[in-house]
């Protein structure tokens, strides 16, 4: 879903980056009052495990293939805002040494993925509410993990339909729903392993999950 | 923080055994792209490892080992110190 420069148009991506900056301000200071001690570590081997993930391409269906991007993933073990700055340095690393996803279009990419993957948290906590085990906190992961990827590529369509390319190829129009067609199959994929990930953690090192002390919170 | 460095080479070796296994199908939105006809710009910035491979190193599998290992160490390191920023003010209390 990294979209690369050229596919999207000056515009879009000046207002993708003014909007994601301000979400990232936020997260800051959100994180900064929120985050329990001592996070450093844990944001770090999080962080290194979806750059890793991202990295393992799984085939779909008609020769297309997807990764997990790991948003509600991340926000389950970090917290929402948290979760949002460290998918926000995974995206920054890739498209400063590896060019996937382009520098110009990086705004719209940590919107897509970071701050619709941490705040993909909150479709957790609306179905399990403050509840932090059995089926409605997994099938909260489930769906909310799924959702988070089908919003990222409802974004992503928006953003590279006012591209002067895919103006031409038809807009808007052609791209949301192509968009989504190839990403509610991927999704399935990132929910599948968001919440395979998710139970085997919360079975072995509940501790670490610390996304979950603010389910239990009433008002974030 | 011994059991961070665990997983965390328990994630490099996770990587060094499924690189071989990853799909180079295009993505959903390089699909898109290709339905469409529409070819892929000139990336303003290359990077020093596209594709995540090292271009000096030939052998493919390590080339994009190499360019994965460089980026869980940058990417760790990164967020280790973003970790110590956003949980700095708890600490001082």
């Amino acid at each position: 879903m990294h979209i690369p420069d050229g596919y999207i148009s000056p515009e879009a991506a000046a207002t993708m980056a003014v909007i994601s900056i301000i979400f990232l301000v936020l997260s800051w200071k959100k994180a900064k009052a929120t985050c329990p001690k001592a996070l450093a570590p844990l944001l770090a081997v999080s962080s290194a495990f979806v750059f890793a993930a991202q990295m393992i391409n799984f085939p779909i269906i008609y020769g297309t293939s997807g990764h997990l991007v790991g948003g509600t993933f991340l926000s389950i073990i970090l917290g929402p805002y948290a979760a949002i700055l460290s998918m926000t340095v995974v995206l920054l690393m890739q498209a400063l040494f590896f060019a996937d996803g382009g520098i110009i279009a990086l705004g719209a990419n940590i919107f897509n993925m970071a701050v619709i993957g941490g705040l993909s948290f909150y479709i957790v906590k609306l179905i399990a509410g403050s509840s932090i085990k059995g089926k409605r906190f997994f099938i909260g992961v489930f769906a909310a993990s799924w959702l988070s990827v089908i919003l990222g590529a409802l974004a992503c369509g928006l953003q590279i339909g006012f591209s002067p390319a895919f103006i031409e190829a038809g807009g808007i129009t052609v791209t949301v729903p192509a968009m989504l067609f190839w990403h509610v199959l991927i999704g399935l994929g990132e929910a599948t392993i968001t919440t395979t990930a998710i139970t085997q953690l919360h079975r072995v090192q509940p501790a670490i999950l610390n996304g979950l002390a603010f389910l239990k919170r009433e008002a974030i | 923080m011994k059991g961070y460095v665990k997983v965390l080479t328990l994630i490099a070796i996770g990587l060094a055994i499924l690189i071989p296994f990853a799909s180079s199908y295009p993505d959903g939105l390089e699909t898109v792209a290709k339905i469409l006809n529409i070819e892929e710009a000139e990336p303003i910035w290359k990077g020093f490892m596209p594709d995540y491979t090292i271009p000096t190193i030939e052998n493919p599998y390590l080339s994009t080992l190499a360019a994965g290992f460089f980026g869980l160490i940058t990417v760790s390191a990164a967020a280790y110190i973003l970790g110590n920023l956003i949980s700095k003010q708890e600490e001082t209390k």
